[in-house]
This record gives structure tokens, C-alpha cells and sequence, in this order.
């Protein structure tokens, strides 16, 4: 297939109302076959595994690259010079950050509404919209940034702000537009970093500010505290929200999306956490015994595995660092999977990286 | 059956809370009881050990805490003794390592604490270990006289068994009022240790006391750190700055904290008839205690040139671990042990993707060797039989490659010809490497080794001296002065 024929055929596929497990394998061996012939380094990495698009009959079979790959090894089917866009990781190490390539938008961005509609939007047309976030003129290479744009420029009305820019958090901005939207009844939407929203709530907390949004109003996070912020356990995180905004926990929505995929995973609300977490019918997730890379039964604790086939151009089947449990409807994140230190005096590799870092 | 840790002189065990933890590998399990002094009963206890310390222990003689030491490590080194058994059994549950690891470990280990093993410690540090039990004429002049601490606190941590008798034994020989604190990891031997102590000499016995409580939370833990004189700590250096910024100024504190090991093997080493055998060497030291300890190597430098190549060695000791695999299995990892050896295998598997790497064995194999070509620095692997090598044209280009982490460092292995062997050894003092052993005892340290190069013994001790003035100036007042 060419890119062409690769592109039409996913943007039909995700407009499908649904995909039967036959229909998501089928287009999986589609994807991966194409990745396989015009991806060199993952084409290597399958060959040391030994599986081919001959041999591989199962989406499961798929091999998964670890996510650090997309930090060492130039992963696209294009040629990356002539990306529309490079999508990068805003963690490092050591100086090194993973990049995803788009040679277009136009399946990312398609990948990104129809899910955003269904999950967030939830049948609404538009929403007023607060974003926590730099736009993507301020961060081109965030996805997020990309992200919350394009939420803002086809989901929100006209009065939608952004009150992350150059100089910081605008703090007032934010506090008169919760007023306005308090007073006029119409329902809300703030959306942002997980850690963007731990300095508001500290300066409500202070001046013991408190709001009512309107009722249908929503909140989004996404991607943790990442040592931006204070760390917030997830109960404290959504109780202090709740609290400080009226907006119960079941309508703040937890995104889950990293650079190194094209597709987000959503929950249906943070009533219980951990919450269950899904992606939309052309994304699906394993959860798999790391050491080995097989799958893990029902209830077990593993480490998560997505196969997302609208990140056509890099590597679709990716093995994460998060930490999960597959579940009926989705799958736990249980954090990340971090390597313990030894149980012993030999230095492992967090503490000795930790302590280059100085 | 429940087994209770430590040993608590002076204090009823029927008056103290117990917290029960237990412990499970090779379809076996084991409930450990560890104990939780409260406020009262921790200060109780240090006023104990330091009180007898101070009435009894130091009046003692050293030979005769020698001699207690030998015929306690006599015990445990006696296979048929109700312990030692009871170490075979449960240790293996407790850590995880195979039967055979830790009963060869075990009788390797003990070994060192034994009559003229223990003399050679203090003979290491102390020009005339006399000093310890009265004062001694020194070269310059006058007299010395070295005291332990009244009382003196170990911290122990990691699963290694029985690790926590260097330090202890150390500690006793400079007649230090002890007080251990167990790792979770192995809450053991130290307190059958203490025990056996007491049995055969009861006047020792009381000066000193094993116990736990749980590190940054127990009431007791200040307590014990504010009643210590001298703390010695083991631990990763999060813990260790933790524990420093809670003791008082005036405590002396000794810090243990994680190293790496490494090898070196040089290519007059590299011959068909030295290789294999060299390679084997080589994985018992990285499946011994599963690189759990500091001195256990990660990485290996191997020089090319020799008949040999470093290619070729690598699959030796990939050869060797597999071997080593049956006769030792590797314990159960965690979910996050075996994350780390994921993690590392996979940033292997994408450095082979660029050519640069070649790794061996499989994911569900219980050990991996990575071999590159290209000199790197010495990093961490993912432990528990992980192995990386490197190739490099000479050995000289080495001591350039763990300069950097220099703060980590402590063993290095060793396999060269006596000249290189010390020309080496110079370059590596000077970047901070403190201990240089033969392969297949890198796990394995002499007795009187300076653990992280301090010293075992002296560290611990205060000096007293009487100035040679002094001495004349006291003639002055003698009855039978003229």
C-alpha cells in the first residue's frame, strides 16, 4: 500500500460507527505490513524477533516497541525531513527526547475529534472552553498543545480562552471567566496538564475562593504531575477539583495520551479510582508480562501495550512504561512501571541516573 | 511456626509488639516476627547495652571476645548444628536465593570470622591491637589507647545474607555497646548471631541487642539515633542523607552506600584454555547473590587482541550463565525487577538495532549478556544476572570510562599479568576505585577488607594519648622522686 492508500483507508476505518475484532485485525496486518516495509529500524527490531508480515497473524503478534525506542532510533515510514509536523516527548534523558512524525494531520487530527467528540463532548456541538495549556504557536512540538488547539478551535466557542502563556499562568483571566461562566448557567469546560491545575487549586485553597460551575460543566487533565507540581493523589487531585469548581468527580475526565501514539484513552469519570480507561475502535490495549511479552489474564498486574493504528507513520503497537490491569471495559493505569532499586548495595539504574543528574 | 528476630537483652517478649511479615519462594513460606519497641522500651534498651557496655564489655579483654566470636561462627560453620539448619531452611524462603547459593555463600562467608581471620582485622588497623585494652607505647613517644563507641548503632539494609555480621563483628571487637537494626530484607542472622553471643558468653551477650522498626516512622527511631555515638549505615544515598539530617552534629557517622563492580580482562587473559575457564569465573561473581551486592560486577571491560575476541568471550560467560541457570535457579524476581530488566534489555536490543550491540539469551532466559563494540562508559544493568560487556583496545582506555562515577565505585575484577595488574590498579586508586580482586572472588571480600576503603576497626574507635611530657612531668611527682 502507499501512503495514499494507507491514509484513505484508515480515515475509513475510523469512520466506522464500530470495528468487529475480524475488521481491527485485518487493518492491523494492513498497518503493520506497510510499517514493516517502510519502517528500516523497525523493520530490524521485527526481523530480531523473528516475525515478518508472513509470518504474524494476529494483531497480538504485532511486535511492540518499547517507547524509549522512539528516544534512539528515527522511526518513520516517511521521510522525516518532510513531516508536517514532529510530535516530541517533553521528558528527556540526557538531552534526549522521543519524536513521533507526522507526514500529515489529517489522521492524528481525525483520530483525535471523533474520539474527543464521543467521550468528551458527549453529543454537545460546542463548549465554552478554559485551557490550561500553551497554545500550539507557543509549543509546536507538543502534542498536547496540538491537542488542545484543535479541541478548542472545533469544540469550543468563540469565547474559549487559553490562560497558559509566556508569562505563566494568568490567574485572574481564569478566575473571571469561572465568575462569568457561574453566573451565566451555561456550562463549562477547563481542560490541561494534570499539573497545571495544582497551582489553581493552591490559590483558591488560599484565599478560600470557592466556584459552583453550571451543571454539565467538565474537566479534562491529562499526564500527571511529572514533578511540574506537587505530586496530588488521584483522590485528593479530583476532590480538590470538585471542591473548588462544583464539578463533580464523574465529569472530570481523565485523558490518557502520550506523544508516541495518535489516539487518546478516556475514562467516563473519576467517581472511583483508579477510573477504566478505553480508546476508541481502532486502538486496542494489552496488558503483558514484561519480561516475556505475554499477555497477562484479566486482573493482573502488567505492563500496558497499545496497538494504535492511526500512528500509521511511526510504529503502532508500542510498549509503554505505565503499569496496568486489563479490566471489563478497558484497562486500570496503576502509574508507572518503575525499575526498583536493588534490594541489595548495588546501585540499579534509577539511582545511578538520579544521581548523574545531580 | 512463627521465628522471632533479633535480640533483645533486658527486655520481656511477652511485654513487646510483634509485627508479623511473611515471606515466600520455592513453594515454601516462613512468618517472621519483627520487634516494635515503643518510646519507653527503646530508651530502656540503650540504656541497657550502653550501661553493660560501659561496666562489663569494656573491661573485657579482646581475646576473649575473639575467642566468643570464633566458637559462635564454630556453631554456625557446623552443619549439623539446630542454627545453622534453621538458616539452611529459612533464608533460602526469606531471600529468594536458591538453597545451594546461600549454603555455599553461608560457610564462604562465616569463614572470614573465624580465630586468626579475626586477628588479621585487627592486625589491619591497628599497628599494635593491644591499644585496645590498655595503653601502649607509641614510635614518637608516649602512649595510645583506642576506645569503641559506648554505643554504637548499625543500620543495616539489603537481602544479602547474612551482610550484617561484618559490621557487627566489627563492632564487637572494639568493644562497642551495640544495637543492630534488621533489614526487612534479611531480619535474621544477625539476631542468631547475637544469640548464639549470649549463650556462650552471657557477659557479652548483654552488651549487645538486635532489633527493627520501620526506617523514617517508628516512634523508637529517634530514640535510637540520638542515644547512638557512632552510626554505621547501609543503604542507597536517598536513605543515608535522610538518616544523617536526623542525627545529632556530635554522632559519628559512617555511610554505606550503593556501589557498582565492575571487571577488567586484559588479553594475555584471552587464550582457548584461559577463556572458558575465566568466563566462568566471571558468572559466578554476577550470579552470586544475583548482583545484589556492591561489589557485585555489571559490566566487564574486555580487551581485544588476545586469541580470543571480546565477542567471543561474551559468549563464554553467556555459555557459563546459562549453565550456572540450572545449577543455580535465579530467585522470583518482582514485577519491578523484572521492569528493570526489561528496561535495560530493551535500550540493548535498540543499540543492536543500530549495530552497535549484540545481546544474548532470551527474554524468558534467566540471565542476559549484552556485548558492544565501541567503548562506553560503565552504567548500571538491569541486576539479577545481567551483564554487559565492552570491548576496548586497550586497557588504558578504562580507568577513563568509570572515572565519571566515581562516588559509585568500589570493586573492580581483575585478570591481567602482575605488571599490567598494578599499572591498572594505580589508575583506578586514583579514580576512586578501593577494592581490586581476582575474578571469582569478587563476591567473595578478605577478611580485613576496608570496606569502601576505611577503615573496618579504626574508623570506629576515639585515640587517648598520653604526650610524652606528661609522662616526664608525672616523674616530678612521684613518692620516689629524688
Amino acid at each position: 500500500m502507499t501512503q495514499a492508500e494507507i491514509i484513505d483507508a484508515l480515515l475509513a476505518f475510523i469512520a466506522l460507527p464500530d470495528a468487529s475484532d475480524a475488521e481491527f485485525e485485518a487493518m492491523a496486518l494492513k498497518v503493520f505490513a506497510y510499517q514493516f516495509r517502510n519502517n528500516e529500524p523497525y523493520k530490524r527490531f521485527c526481523l530480531q524477533r523473528g516475525r515478518t508480515p508472513l509470518s504474524v497473524r494476529r494483531w497480538r503478534d504485532i511486535p511492540a516497541v518499547p517507547i524509549t525506542a522512539f528516544k534512539d532510533l528515527t522511526l518513520s515510514c516517511s521521510p522525516p525531513e518532510a513531516a508536517e509536523r514532529v510530535f516530541m516527548t517533553s521528558g528527556t534523558t540526557q538531552g534526549i527526547r522521543g519524536r513521533s512524525y507526522h507526514p500529515t494531520l489529517a489522521v492524528w487530527s481525525r483520530s483525535m475529534l471523533v474520539n474527543f467528540r464521543e467521550r468528551f463532548m458527549r453529543g454537545r456541538e460546542r463548549i465554552r472552553m478554559g485551557i490550561l495549556f500553551p497554545d500550539e504557536a507557543a509549543l509546536p512540538n507538543s502534542s498536547l498543545a496540538c491537542y488542545l488547539s484543535l479541541a478548542r478551535r472545533e469544540c469550543g466557542t468563540s469565547d474559549s480562552e487559553v490562560f497558559i502563556g509566556s508569562s505563566g499562568l494568568d490567574l485572574d483571566g481564569l478566575l473571571s471567566a469561572l465568575e462569568q461562566a457561574e453566573k451565566s448557567g451555561e456550562p463549562y469546560a477547563l481542560l490541561g496538564a494534570s499539573y497545571s491545575f495544582a497551582p489553581v487549586l493552591d490559590a483558591l485553597a488560599a484565599t478560600g475562593r470557592r466556584f459552583a460551575l453550571p451543571e454539565g460543566s467538565l474537566i479534562l487533565d491529562t499526564g500527571g504531575f511529572k514533578g511540574q507540581s506537587r505530586e496530588l493523589g488521584l483522590d485528593e487531585f479530583y476532590d480538590g477539583l470538585s471542591l473548588a469548581l462544583g464539578v463533580p468527580r464523574s465529569s472530570c475526565i481523565n485523558m490518557y495520551g502520550m506523544t508516541e501514539l495518535s489516539s487518546q484513552l478516556y475514562d467516563d469519570g473519576n467517581a472511583i479510582c483508579p477510573s477504566v480507561k478505553s480508546g476508541p475502535h481502532w486502538i486496542r490495549s494489552r496488558v503483558v508480562d514484561p519480561l516475556t511479552g505475554t499477555d497477562l489474564p484479566e486482573g493482573e498486574r502488567g505492563v500496558i501495550v497499545h496497538h494504535d493504528l492511526a500512528h500509521f507513520n511511526c510504529v503502532s503497537a508500542i510498549l509503554t512504561e505505565d503499569a496496568g490491569e486489563i479490566v471489563p471495559g478497558g484497562f486500570r493505569l496503576l502509574g508507572r512501571v518503575d525499575g526498583e532499586a536493588s534490594k541489595g548495595c548495588s546501585v540499579a539504574v534509577a539511582e545511578f541516573l538520579a544521581a548523574a543528574r545531580g | 511456626m512463627i521465628e522471632y528476630a533479633g535480640h533483645l537483652p533486658g527486655l520481656n517478649r511477652e511485654a513487646l509488639r510483634w509485627r508479623e511479615v511473611s515471606y515466600s519462594a520455592w513453594g515454601e513460606s516462613a512468618t517472621i516476627a519483627l520487634p516494635e519497641l515503643d518510646e519507653a522500651q527503646a530508651a530502656a534498651l540503650c540504656d541497657h547495652v550502653r550501661s553493660n557496655a560501659r561496666a562489663r564489655l569494656k573491661r573485657m579483654d579482646t581475646a576473649r571476645i575473639v575467642a566468643a566470636i570464633d566458637a559462635a561462627i564454630a556453631r554456625l560453620l557446623d552443619r549439623e548444628h539446630p542454627l545453622r539448619r534453621k538458616a539452611e531452611h529459612l533464608l533460602p524462603i526469606i531471600t529468594g536465593y536458591d538453597r545451594e547459593t546461600v549454603r555455599l555463600g553461608l560457610t564462604s562467608y562465616l569463614k572470614t570470622f573465624r580465630r586468626p581471620q579475626l586477628l588479621r582485622f585487627l592486625a589491619e588497623d591497628f599497628a599494635n591491637p593491644a591499644m585496645l585494652d590498655g595503653f601502649q607505647p607509641t614510635p614518637k613517644g608516649g602512649y595510645l589507647r583506642a576506645h569503641g563507641p559506648e554505643l554504637l548503632l548499625h543500620v543495616w539494609a539489603g537481602n544479602v545474607p547474612a551482610l550484617s555480621l561484618w559490621s557487627l563483628i566489627c563492632g564487637l571487637l572494639v568493644k562497642a555497646g551495640t544495637i543492630g537494626k534488621l533489614a526487612s530484607a534479611e531480619p535474621l542472622t544477625a539476631g542468631w548471631f547475637a544469640g548464639l553471643i549470649a549463650e556462650i558468653d552471657p557477659e557479652l551477650g548483654e552488651c549487645l541487642a538486635i532489633t527493627w522498626w520501620k526506617g523514617g516512622e517508628a516512634p523508637a527511631e529517634p530514640i535510637f539515633l540520638r542515644a547512638a555515638d557512632t552510626v554505621m549505615a547501609y543503604g542507597g544515598n536517598d536513605t543515608l542523607t535522610a538518616l544523617r539530617a536526623k542525627l545529632p552534629i556530635t554522632t559519628r557517622f559512617l555511610p554505606h552506600g550503593h556501589k557498582i563492580g565492575f571487571g577488567v580482562v586484559a588479553r594475555e587473559a584471552l587464550d582457548s584454555r584461559r577463556a572458558p575457564a575465566l568466563a566462568r569465573l566471571a558468572a559466578h561473581d554476577a550470579a552470586r547473590y544475583e548482583q545484589q551486592g556492591c561489589y557485585s560486577p555489571q559490566m566487564l571491560f574486555v580487551e581485544r587482541g588476545g586469541r580470543v575476541s571480546p565477542a567471543e568471550f561474551a559468549r563464554h560467560v553467556a555459555q557459563e550463565l546459562a549453565a550456572l541457570a540450572h545449577r543455580h535457579p535465579r530467585r522470583t524476581l518482582s514485577p519491578a525487577e523484572s521492569a528493570s530488566i526489561t528496561a535495560w534489555r530493551s535500550a540493548q536490543e535498540m543499540g543492536a538495532l543500530k549495530g552497535a550491540a549484540e545481546l544474548l539469551g532470551e527474554p524468558t532466559d534467566s540471565w542476559s549478556v549484552a556485548h558492544v563494540e565501541t567503548p562506553e562508559d560503565l552504567s548500571p544493568t538491569g541486576l539479577n544476572r545481567t551483564l554487559k560487556l565492552v570491548s576496548v583496545d586497550s586497557l588504558d582506555e578504562i580507568p577513563a570510562l568509570v572515572a565519571p562515577y566515581r562516588n559509585f565505585l568500589q570493586t573492580a575484577g581483575i585478570a591481567a599479568a602482575p605488571e599490567r595488574l598494578f599499572q591498572l590498579a594505580e589508575q583506578f586508586a586514583e579514580v576512586g576505585v578501593t577494592r581490586i580482586a581476582p575474578f571469582g572472588r569478587m563476591a567473595a571480600p578478605e577478611a580485613g577488607w576496608h570496606h569502601d576503603g576505611r577503615f573496618s576497626l579504626l574508623d570506629l574507635v576515639t585515640l587517648t594519648e598520653i604526650e610524652h611530657g606528661a609522662e616526664a612531668a608525672a616523674e616530678g611527682f612521684a613518692p620516689y622522686v629524688d
